[in-house]
């Protein structure tokens, strides 16, 4: 086998575990097998462990319960940040809000705690229940994101403003994936305060947060976060690890 | 009751005693078999046997032969022995009658 090859192989065995890459490929060496044999070898076993993966139900709430719906809303919520920053810096718009520089200040700091809360709950529990399958959570993250940059028209706001939930969501994410159990103590705080600023946000009627009440899909957000409340303490919520 | 592809590798696993570990276990299926195993099937059946309890494996020592990787060592635990007693019991007894078992003929009824 040449190194070309090999690296082909190896590169196929990095879908695998540690030591089960370690095993693998030390028979494949052993054996002397062909770079083609070799190859559909690690690819058969991959795809065997993703489809024993997908029999558990964590990674299909992580991909299609999280990840896919919570990025359509938080893609909203990031836009709502974004606007109440661009009207603190312009006296106009605060004014046609009927705002002070004030109460604009503290809706921008209020509506931005609510986005961080609700990205890093929904990013941790990805994280903590896809683990092996956060590949399909992330491509089901970045979908609707693309779709919605190739649809952006707003010309006073960048692009970029749809996309302020991911820095929140990636470091739950890496949290999730660092250390999946959550406390008790702590995932109750964070529900508490998630529901609270989010069940605000309703009663106050919150400019642009997609304002029509009936329409409003924004409290699904705060599941998450009693997701981690039900799961907290217990090892069997999270995903196998490597 | 363990499938045909599990008792394969109990088997395997049990004569090849504490040189059990994935390639030996292989190349033993290929030979006495003649049927080639794919790694795959090969390291999900060995996943699904140590759940069951019928075997445990460890990573065990490093060879140049295998580019300095450590190889997963299989050993038969008593529970996997007699679940593999079990089924060449099983096939044993329900093969008695068959034409194709010694001392039978093609007629026999």
């Amino acid at each position: 086998m040449t190194s070309l090859n090999w690296s082909l192989v190896q590169t196929a065995a990095r879908l695998l575990g540690r030591e089960e890459r370690e095993a693998v490929l030390g028979d494949l060496a052993e054996a002397r097998e062909g770079v083609r044999n070799a190859l559909l070898g690690v690819m058969g076993l991959v795809a065997r462990r993703q489809v024993l993966l997908w029999k558990d139900w964590r990674p299909w709430l992580a991909a299609f319960g999280v990840a896919f719906p919570c990025s359509l809303l938080l893609m909203g919520a990031s836009l709502s940040v974004s606007w109440s920053y661009e009207r603190l810096l312009c006296p106009e718009l605060l004014k046609a809000a009927s705002l002070t520089k004030g109460s604009g200040l503290f809706l921008l700091i209020y509506q931005a705690a609510l986005l961080i809360g609700w990205s890093w709950t929904g990013g941790f529990v990805v994280g903590s229940a896809s683990r092996r399958t956060l590949w399909v959570s992330t491509l089901l993250c970045y979908a609707p994101c693309l779709f919605c940059l190739s649809r952006y028209r707003i010309d006073s706001l960048p692009r970029a403003c749809l996309l302020l939930f991911l820095l929140p969501a990636i470091w739950g994410v890496r949290q999730g994936l660092h250390d999946p159990i959550m406390k008790l103590a702590p995932a109750v705080l964070l529900a508490l305060s998630v529901t609270l600023l989010t069940i605000a946000a309703w009663s106050t009627g919150a400019e642009h947060w997609w304002s029509v009440p009936k329409l409003n899909w924004n409290w699904a957000l705060i599941l998450p976060a009693w997701y981690l409340v039900a799961t907290a303490g217990r090892p069997s919520a999270i995903a196998v690890r490597d | 009751m363990l499938g045909e592809f599990e008792y394969l590798i109990i088997t395997a696993a049990a004569g090849l005693g504490d040189a059990a570990y994935g390639a030996a276990i292989r190349e033993e299926i290929a030979a006495t078999t003649g049927r080639k195993c794919s790694i795959g099937a090969l390291y999900t059946t060995i996943d699904r046997l140590e759940a069951k309890g019928f075997v445990k494996t460890w990573m065990g020592e490093a060879t140049p032969q295998r580019g300095g990787r450590a190889k997963r060592m299989v050993h038969v635990t008593p529970k996997g022995v007699q679940a593999a007693k079990n089924f060449y019991d099983a096939v044993v007894g329900v093969s008695r009658g068959a034409s194709w078992v010694a001392g039978k003929t093609e007629n026999a009824t």
